[in-house]
């Protein structure tokens, strides 16, 4: 039963990491402006991160959905989600009005509460495919078993 | 599977190997960052212009497709705000000039051609911080419905929408 509980967040988590990665990836300036308009980034180091997360997303994903490398991969989004939320709390208390950036880099979502526990929300569904020994088929699992049927 | 075996032993919370993992993780997306930087031709300069992202535009940003179309509607004018001679380059046809350096006198030779409450969409070489002073003392003289054309007019270049002595595609 916690192996599909631990498959079924890994699925989701990694489902939502590489959805938002998405137009983040095709339009780097957009998203570099989204990033800009929390007033948390240095500009040093804004475009590489508007280029670098969105690829950070991409791989979390995909790992989290095959099975690679998948505890550190939740782990990844577990932290990421932590900025996230640090970024949006900060924003609200700044009393802020803007647009989170999260999924689509012109409009979505404005900062707000919700958008914050949405953001606890996935946090949780990060921590049983970290902590949890088996969750669900990995690739790793079929290479060991391909690796047992030669053997 | 019961719990037990799918969770890691109670007081015992091993986070070495996710850590490690995690690790390799990041290099390999350092990794695919720097390729894909070096590889992308809309790829933005590795160090941020401030004042870009600090210019507070005085009229809203309209993209090129949704400009071409309301060019192709005949319901908005299109300013060139690019400084120099009239007619020494390509421009928007139909478009009229307002310049920096003769704000007043273009504006003047306009007086019977356009009205504050005309809808118009300001168009320059793609420097926003020009086009955005001249759209401020349009508002200041009264004009309300202003867009600056995202990109200038090389945008509208390879967007494919026409240019005076230049024949379509």
């Amino acid at each position: 039963m916690m192996r599909w509980v631990g498959f079924g967040c890994r699925l989701v988590t990694g489902g939502i990491f590489l959805f938002a990665c998405l137009d983040k990836l095709q339009k780097p300036g957009a998203f570099a402006a989204a990033i800009d308009h929390y007033h948390l980034v240095p500009y040093a180091l804004l475009h590489p991160m508007a280029h670098g997360l969105p690829i950070l997303e991409l791989i979390v994903g995909l790992a989290l959905v095959f099975g690679v490398l998948r505890r550190g991969a939740a782990m990844l989004a577990a932290v990421l989600t932590v900025i996230f939320i640090v970024a949006i709390a900060s924003a609200l208390v700044r009393g802020l009005d803007i647009s989170c950036g999260c999924f689509h880099t012109d409009g979505g979502h404005a900062v707000g509460i919700t958008l914050l526990l949405r953001d606890f929300g996935l946090l949780v569904l990060c921590l049983p495919p970290l902590f949890f020994r088996d969750a669900g088929p990995e690739l790793s699992h079929l290479r060991k078993m391909a690796a047992g049927s030669n053997g | 599977m019961g719990a037990s075996a799918a969770t890691s032993p109670p007081g015992k919370l091993n986070l070495r190997r996710p850590l490690m993992e995690a690790c390799a993780l990041s290099v390999i997306v350092l990794a695919v960052t720097a390729v894909s930087w070096a590889l992308r031709p809309d790829r933005l300069p590795l160090s941020a212009d401030p004042t870009f992202y600090k210019l507070e535009l005085d009229a809203p940003l309209i993209a090129t497709k949704q400009a071409v179309a309301l060019y192709d509607a005949g319901t908005h004018l299109f300013v060139d705000t690019r400084p120099g001679p009239i007619g020494a380059t390509p421009t928007i046809p139909g478009s009229v000039p307002i310049r920096q350096d003769s704000f007043d006198d273009d504006l003047l030779d306009l007086f019977d051609f356009i009205t504050p409450e005309d809808p118009l969409i300001l168009f320059g070489d793609g420097n926003l911080s020009l086009a955005s002073s001249i759209a401020a003392r349009l508002k200041a003289r009264g004009y309300v419905d202003l867009e600056i054309l995202s990109g200038g007019l090389e945008a509208w270049r390879a967007a494919g929408a026409p240019l005076t002595g230049e024949s379509g595609p």
